[in-house]
């Protein structure tokens, strides 16, 4: 008898037409988002690949030019980190349209190089890009409103209710059961789309993949609970469709764009400024200086360097020339401390706030996943400062005590790749989305309470 | 019949108040709009003050250098920043998404970097608010909730029958049911309008510039376009839907594909037909460019062998050391005029391709009016691409001329003789740095900022002509029960 209801409802569901342009728009735009996602990071590991090349030819061109000067070699020769996307980057592409994904670094100061960006169209960047992750989190609610907004208030507003109710005394049970049908085709629209995904992206089924399943799951199941919620008020279509997108607009636009401006405000970054002045101070005023104020906070950052003869009678000479660089970044050291921890700060801040929004949540936890947040940007900053020192250490004796370039291995170094560490967990998003979803649901009920009696 | 419509408006204008949801949300978004314009003008001060106080610095700086050799200054550079657009408040365009600081040295073009964007975690492509994206986005949707069911209401309960007995003409129904909805709106526009000129005179210290004011007039003037026309789009929607149900679902089905879906996926679609190169790619194509029409490093590149030549013919020398000018400066005055001129028809190239790509999204504005007026916005309070890219060049052309002053000041006044490994070495007074003028930026002036905004503007008087078309003549297809 149950089943038999349900089988009703489901045919009742894909009878009207409206249902079915739902589902066609999530999984059109669904698609379209993998296709663009995906090409926007075949994109940057072709760049990628070709780096790993143009690094070679490079670096045997600057040979045949600077060759005989080895100082003037490393001058020019630029060494390479790539931040590889992961297979999840084309799913969630983040931050990885802002933040540069290759830096190449000569052996010069690194602050002066580390923050280059890429070339982008700052219009693109402005507009966003499509991926799959902005489908779940911008349209997958919207539909979900679509389904589900006018269960109850068209039942009254044609009349059907008050007959149901006269006939029984379960007549919410419809209204659930049409709710449970409509909860079981998002699901499955989204389970399809993330199989989609597992297929076109190559992503491994680990734990990975299951987290953001759980993760969607759950943030669909908020939105059907706040859906829910407006059901459970008893109001008219109107008044329920309005009341819902404006909370949408809240959810997804008004307080995050709110957050960003008040983000910007109390934590403003102008130690990235004083940063670049003080490494281009620290590096060219010691040019006017006495040798010794470069030298002497050079061997003691380097003991180990100190066994190579300084010729200090050299008006100039690139064992200067290179502390000198080095300096420019020593004296940077505070500045680029105080970039850390105000970014620290932010994402601190930013953390506690989006604990109480199911959308921020789900997409920094999307990223995070996807290895396309900030934090992974950092880390390959910082992976770059590790290897940009690893080279100095290695090609500093060569160069102060001017050995033939082919002596070196330099031939040997080509374009690295940066694979993330960790695999990230989002037990904190999954859980400040479940708790939220729980909130709604009391408050659900607590309206049913009312209503039925 | 005038009087009729303002008859209708009037009462339109009073019904929408009377309903207690409308006021709260009128009096929210006002509020709102008014925190949104506060926040941003005190940002606008703080970045704008950040930066305004390290270009002061870095010009101190410059100065302070001691005597040296020109060369070594132009190594050591200038640091420019961007500055922003006292009217750049109001809309943020692609303002955090753009860097802000760019370091200008001889031989080498460098990127702008440092913007906000790349600060924030993913947060930012939920977008930043501020008055242009309150009034682009969230006031067509006020719009749409006023008026959904400005003339279904009427058919519905059968006061629209009565209204038409009554000598009312559909057209002045239309008409005035739109009018009634844009009062609501003036009625949160024209206070936040008149914020707007408060804040924005105090940022120009009271000195306010006939540019600037112009700009502002035609941002009043396109937004009020831009409120018309929703309103009239929803009034036809509500007129021509079966029942209030229906307009409201299609008008917030509109709202949905027009403002969130469409701008990303025209972008898409714009970089996907019209593919960028990547820094790599663009730096390769420059080298290898530079490495085919001269090489100053190359000591036999057949360019400066050709140079080198004339020179010490035209002299009657036997060598470069004994011209009566120094050499070397003179050689890298002629690498930095080569490899300046590639470098700018390559960026030149790239920003065209960033403009193909762009297109696709302002020519969408004829089907979507969001599109055409944020372009219009952006442009006029000149938080768009085009003074970005124009940025680029006034910093590109000052870096330019910078080390060709300094390798000016090499030819004249720096000796031809190198001094010995063991030697001072060569430097003229620190006195020829003050000759170098600060780095400061020109906004484009208004006449420019329009003749580039042509298609956009084209596209909202389209709009504004299709609806007033619509308003007029439309009511014959229209249906009274």
């Amino acid at each position: 008898m149950k089943k038999n209801r349900y089988q009703l409802e489901f045919k009742l569901f894909f009878r009207s037409s409206s249902s079915w342009i739902g589902i066609f728009v999530l999984l059109i735009t669904g698609f379209a988002g993998l296709y663009f996602g995906k090409t926007f990071i075949a994109r940057q590991e072709a760049v990628i690949e070709k780096a790993a090349i143009l690094q070679k030819k490079n670096t045997l061109k600057n040979i045949e030019h600077f060759g005989d000067d080895i100082g003037l070699l490393f001058f020019h020769n630029k060494f390479t980190l790539a931040n590889a996307p992961d297979n999840w980057a084309a799913f969630a592409n983040g931050q990885r349209d802002i933040n540069p994904y290759l830096i190449s670094v000569t052996m010069l100061g690194l602050e002066g190089q580390l923050y280059d960006t890429d070339i982008n169209n700052p219009v693109s960047l402005l507009l966003g890009n499509m991926d799959l992750s902005f489908v779940f989190i911008f349209l997958f609610p919207l539909v979900i409103t679509a389904f589900t907004y006018n269960l109850l208030s068209e039942q009254k507003e044609s009349g059907i209710w008050s007959l149901l109710r006269a006939q029984t005394n379960q007549s919410f049970q419809v209204i659930w059961q049409k709710f449970l049908v409509r909860v079981a085709v998002i699901f499955s629209v989204a389970l399809l789309l993330l199989l989609a995904a597992m297929f076109y992206l190559a992503l491994p089924q680990d734990v990975t993949f299951l987290s953001v399943t759980v993760l969607i799951l759950l943030y669909l199941s908020f939105w059907f609970a706040v859906s829910f919620f407006f059901i459970s008020l008893g109001k008219s279509s109107n008044f329920n469709a309005s009341a819902l997108i404006a909370v949408w607009v809240l959810l997804c636009i008004v307080i995050p764009a709110s957050f960003n401006l008040f983000l910007t405000r109390k934590y403003p970054v102008p130690e990235a400024l004083q940063n670049v002045i003080n490494q281009r101070e620290g590096y060219h005023e010691k040019w006017d200086m006495a040798k010794d104020v470069t030298m002497k906070p050079f061997f003691k950052h380097y003991p180990q360097l100190k066994k190579y003869p300084f010729p200090e009678k050299k008006t100039f000479s690139w064992y200067w020339y290179y502390a000198m660089q080095q300096m420019g970044d020593d004296q940077a050291f505070a500045s680029r401390l105080a970039i850390e921890k105000k970014l620290a700060s932010r994402q601190d801040f930013t953390d506690i706030f989006a604990f109480f929004l199911p959308t921020i949540q789900t997409q920094l936890g999307l990223n995070k996943m996807a290895g396309s947040d900030l934090a992974t940007h950092l880390e390959f900053q910082q992976a770059v400062r590790k290897y940009h020192e690893q080279i100095r250490l290695h090609f500093y004796p060569a160069i102060f005590l001017n050995r033939d370039v082919n002596d070196t291995d330099i031939k040997d170094y080509k374009l690295e790749k940066y694979n993330r560490q960790q695999i990230p967990h989002v037990w904190i998003n999954m859980l400040s989305v479940s708790l939220l979803t729980m909130v709604m649901i009391g408050a659900t009920a607590l309206n049913l309470k009312r209503f039925n009696s | 019949m005038s009087g009729r419509i303002s008859t209708i408006a009037k009462q339109t204008f009073k019904a929408a108040f009377n309903n207690k949801a409308t006021l709260a949300l009128t009096l929210l978004l006002g509020l709102s709009l008014c925190l949104a314009t506060y926040v941003g003008w005190q940002n606008f001060k703080m970045q704008n003050n950040q930066r305004l106080h390290y270009k002061a610095m870095v010009r101190a700086q410059w100065l302070a250098k001691p005597d040296k050799h020109p060369h070594r200054m132009a190594h050591y550079g200038y640091l420019a920043f961007r500055e922003k657009h006292e009217l750049s408040f109001f809309d943020f365009g692609i303002e955090s998404f753009a860097g802000v600081s760019i370091f200008l040295e001889a031989h080498k073009q460098n990127t702008v970097n440092f913007s906000e964007a790349g600060f924030t975690n993913g947060m930012l492509s939920f977008g930043e608010i501020s008055v242009a994206m309150v009034l682009q986005l969230l006031v067509p949707l006020l719009i749409f909730f006023l008026g959904y069911n400005s003339i279904s209401a009427e058919r519905e309960s059968g006061t629209l029958k009565i209204l038409l007995c009554q000598d009312v003409s559909w057209r002045q129904l239309l008409w005035g049911k739109t009018m009634g909805i844009i009062g609501v709106c003036l009625s949160i526009f024209i206070p936040l309008i008149l914020l707007t000129i408060l804040l924005w005179a105090s940022l120009s210290h009271w000195q306010i510039s006939m540019d600037s004011a112009l700009r502002l007039l035609l941002l009043v003037l396109t937004y009020a376009i831009y409120f018309f026309i929703m309103s009239a789009v929803t009034v036809l929607v509500s007129a021509f839907a079966r029942s209030s149900k229906s307009a409201l679902i299609t008008l917030l089905a509109f709202w949905i594909f027009f403002m969130v879906i469409m701008p990303r996926i025209t972008q898409a679609v714009g970089v996907k037909i019209h593919p960028s190169p990547s820094k790599i790619e663009f730096a390769d194509a420059i080298a290898t460019e530079v490495h085919q029409q001269g090489d100053s490093h190359d000591p036999n590149d057949p360019h400066y062998a050709a140079i080198k030549d004339s020179l010490l013919k035209a002299y009657a020398v036997d060598d470069v050391k004994k011209l009566p000018f120094n050499y070397g400066g003179y050689i890298m005055a002629e690498g930095e005029k080569i490899t300046s001129k590639i470098y700018s028809s390559h960026q030149n190239e790239l920003n065209k391709i960033f403009k193909k790509q762009n297109s696709m999204t302002t020519i969408t504005g004829f089907l979507n009016p969001y599109l055409s007026l944020k372009n219009i916005s952006m442009a006029l309070t000149a938080s768009d691409f085009n003074t970005y890219v124009d940025f680029q060049h006034q910093a590109e052309a000052y870096r330019y001329q910078l080390a060709q002053k300094m390798n000016k000041l090499q030819i004249e006044k720096i000796s031809n003789i190198k001094p010995g490994d063991e030697e001072k070495p060569l430097a003229i007074s620190k006195s020829n740095w003050a000759e170098q003028p600060d780095f400061n930026y020109h906004f484009k002036t208004l006449d420019t900022v329009l003749s580039d905004e042509l298609l956009a503007l084209s596209a909202l008087t389209f709009w504004l002509l299709v609806t007033v078309i619509l308003l007029q003549y439309s009511t014959k297809w229209l249906k009274t029960i």
